[in-house]
C-alpha cells in the first residue's frame, strides 16, 4: 500500500524495536511467580529502565542528554554489581569505569564552574536564571550548559519523549486488549 | 559568535581541502574552536560565506540582494560538492539574522589570507559603496586580529561595545531556538514572554516524564497479568508475542504516515496481516 512511506530507520521504529524486546526479555525472566508487591515494584523499574534506555539507545550518543542518561544508567548499574558481591570480573571493569567517569565528573565540574561564572554575568539582565535550573535540573546532562545549547537539547528531548510515550501508549493498549 | 560559527563549521573542516597556504588555517585552526575556519584551495572567501545559509536568509537579504548575489553567482558554481555536507551539519536551521550574515563576511573578508586580497577589497568598497545609512553610520569592526571572529554591526542608536553585541548575538539565537520550542511545545502563544514559554516547557517535560512513569507501571500490571493468563506453553507464548510485536511495529510505522484513527491502522493490517 504505502510501504515505501515506513522508514525503517526513524526514530520511533528503532525504539519501538529495543523496547519490544527490552520487554520480551524482561517477561522472559520473570515467570508466573512475580505477584508479590516487591517482585512486581522490581519489574516496573526494570520496565522504566528499559524504556529509558532503548530511547538513548536509539539516539546514540549524538545528543548529550542521551550521552548523560546512558552514562548515568551504566553507572548504576556496575555500582549495583559491583556491591552484589560479584568482584572478580566487574571490578577490573569498574576501575576502568570509574577513572573514565571520574575525569569526566572533574570535566563537567569544571565545565559548570566555567559556565556558572559566565552564567552570572549573562543572564542577569535577561532574569531566567530560575528556570533555567528547573530545566536543567529535568533534562538529563543539562547541567554544564548554557542557555543556547541547552533549549536545543530540550527540544530534541521532547520529541524523543513524545515518541516514547506514543510507542508505549500503543503497546500498553495491546497488552490490554488481551 | 559561539555556537553559530562552531556548530557550522568546525564539523567541514576534515572535509575541506588543506591547501599548501596552510599557516593560514593552521593560525585559525589552533585558536578556540569558535573561530572561524577559513579554506583558500577550493573556495574563496566569497564562496565559503553562503554555504551554511539556506534560503530563507537569501530571501531576507532582499536590500542587499545584488551585492550579496554576486558573491552567491560565484559560490554556486565551485562549492557544490561541500554543500550538502554544509547544509546537514549546521544544526541551527533558520538564521534569520541579515546583520550576522553579513557580518561574517565582514569578517572573512578582513581575515582572508593572501591569496584573494583584491577581491576582499573590492568587496569592502562595493559594500560601502551602496550607499546604505546603517553601513555609513556603523562603526567598522574589522579588526585585523585573528582573535575577533563574529563581528556584529551595530544599528544606529545601539551600544556598540562587544559586550553589548555579543550579547545581542547571543540573544537573538535564544529567541530563535525558543521559536522552535514554541511550535513543538503546546500550549505556547507567541504573546507570551521567554519566562512564560519556559515555564510552559517546563511543564510540559514534567508532564511527559510523569507520562513515561505511568505507562511503565502500565505496562508491568499489564504483563504480569498477561503472564498469569497466558497460556502454559512457554514457546507458544514467545512466538505469539513476536508475531505481535512485529504487527505493532508495522501498525506503529504505518500510524505515523497513514495519520489518527485506528479505523485505518486496522484496514491496513488486516489487509497485511501478521508479518
Amino acid at each position: 500500500m504505502d510501504s515505501q512511506h515506513l522508514n525503517p530507520s526513524s526514530l520511533k521504529s528503532r525504539f519501538t524495536a529495543r523496547f519490544l524486546r527490552a520487554l520480551i526479555k524482561i517477561n522472559a525472566q520473570k515467570p508466573i511467580s512475580s505477584s508479590s508487591p516487591r517482585d512486581i515494584f522490581q519489574r516496573y523499574q526494570r520496565i522504566k529502565v528499559a524504556a529509558d534506555k532503548s530511547m538513548a539507545y536509539s539516539v546514540r550518543s549524538r545528543r548529550t542528554w542521551s550521552r548523560a542518561t546512558l552514562w548515568k544508567l551504566r553507572s548504576r548499574s556496575r555500582r549495583r554489581l559491583a556491591s552484589s558481591g560479584r568482584r572478580s570480573s566487574i571490578k577490573t571493569r569498574t576501575t576502568t569505569t570509574t577513572t573514565t567517569t571520574t575525569t569526566s565528573t572533574n570535566h563537567r565540574a569544571a565545565i559548570v564552574e566555567k559556565t556558572s561564572h559566565e552564567k552570572e554575568n549573562k543572564e542577569d539582565h535577561v532574569g531566567l536564571a530560575v528556570q533555567a535550573e528547573e530545566l536543567r535540573e529535568l533534562v538529563p546532562g543539562g547541567e554544564s550548559m548554557d542557555l543556547c545549547n541547552l533549549l536545543d537539547e530540550t527540544a530534541h528531548y521532547i520529541k524523543c519523549l513524545t515518541t516514547q510515550v506514543q510507542v508505549m501508549k500503543k503497546i500498553a493498549n495491546l497488552y490490554s486488549l488481551e | 559568535m559561539a555556537d553559530f560559527s562552531a556548530q557550522s563549521y568546525r564539523q567541514p573542516f576534515p572535509f575541506l581541502d588543506i591547501d599548501p597556504t596552510m599557516e593560514s588555517l593552521t593560525q585559525f585552526a589552533e585558536l578556540n574552536p569558535q573561530s572561524f575556519i577559513l579554506d583558500n584551495s577550493a573556495f574563496n572567501f566569497q564562496t565559503f560565506f553562503p554555504l551554511s545559509i539556506n534560503d530563507s536568509l537569501f530571501s531576507n537579504q532582499a536590500s542587499q540582494g545584488e551585492t550579496m548575489s554576486g558573491f552567491i553567482h560565484n559560490s554556486n558554481q565551485s562549492s557544490v560538492s561541500a554543500q550538502p555536507i554544509f547544509s546537514a551539519k549546521t544544526e541551527v536551521e533558520e538564521i534569520s539574522n541579515k546583520r550576522k550574515a553579513l557580518d561574517i563576511l565582514e569578517s572573512s573578508s578582513g581575515n582572508s589570507s593572501s591569496s584573494s586580497p583584491q577581491v576582499s577589497e573590492t568587496g569592502i568598497k562595493r559594500r560601502n559603496n551602496s550607499g546604505r545609512g546603517k553601513r555609513a553610520k556603523s562603526n567598522e569592526k574589522e579588526m585585523e586580529k585573528p582573535k575577533e571572529v563574529v563581528h556584529v554591526r551595530a544599528r544606529r542608536g545601539q551600544a556598540t561595545d562587544s559586550h553589548s553585541l555579543a550579547e545581542r548575538v547571543r540573544r537573538g539565537k535564544i529567541n530563535e531556538r525558543l521559536r522552535c520550542l514554541q511550535d513543538i511545545v503546546p500550549g505556547c502563544y507567541k504573546t507570551m514572554g521567554m519566562a512564560l514559554m519556559l515555564d510552559e516547557i517546563i511543564n510540559y517535560v514534567q508532564s511527559l516524564q510523569n507520562q513515561v512513569e505511568f505507562l511503565s507501571m502500565k505496562l508491568t500490571a499489564a504483563s504480569t497479568y498477561y503472564d498469569f493468563n497466558s497460556e502454559s506453553d512457554a514457546m507458544e507464548r514467545m512466538l505469539r508475542e513476536k508475531a505481535e510485536e512485529a504487527k505493532e511495529l508495522e501498525r506503529l510505522m504505518r500510524e505515523g504516515y497513514v495519520g489518527i484513527g485506528g479505523v485505518a491502522c486496522f484496514h491496513s493490517s488486516s489487509t497485511y496481516g501478521p508479518l
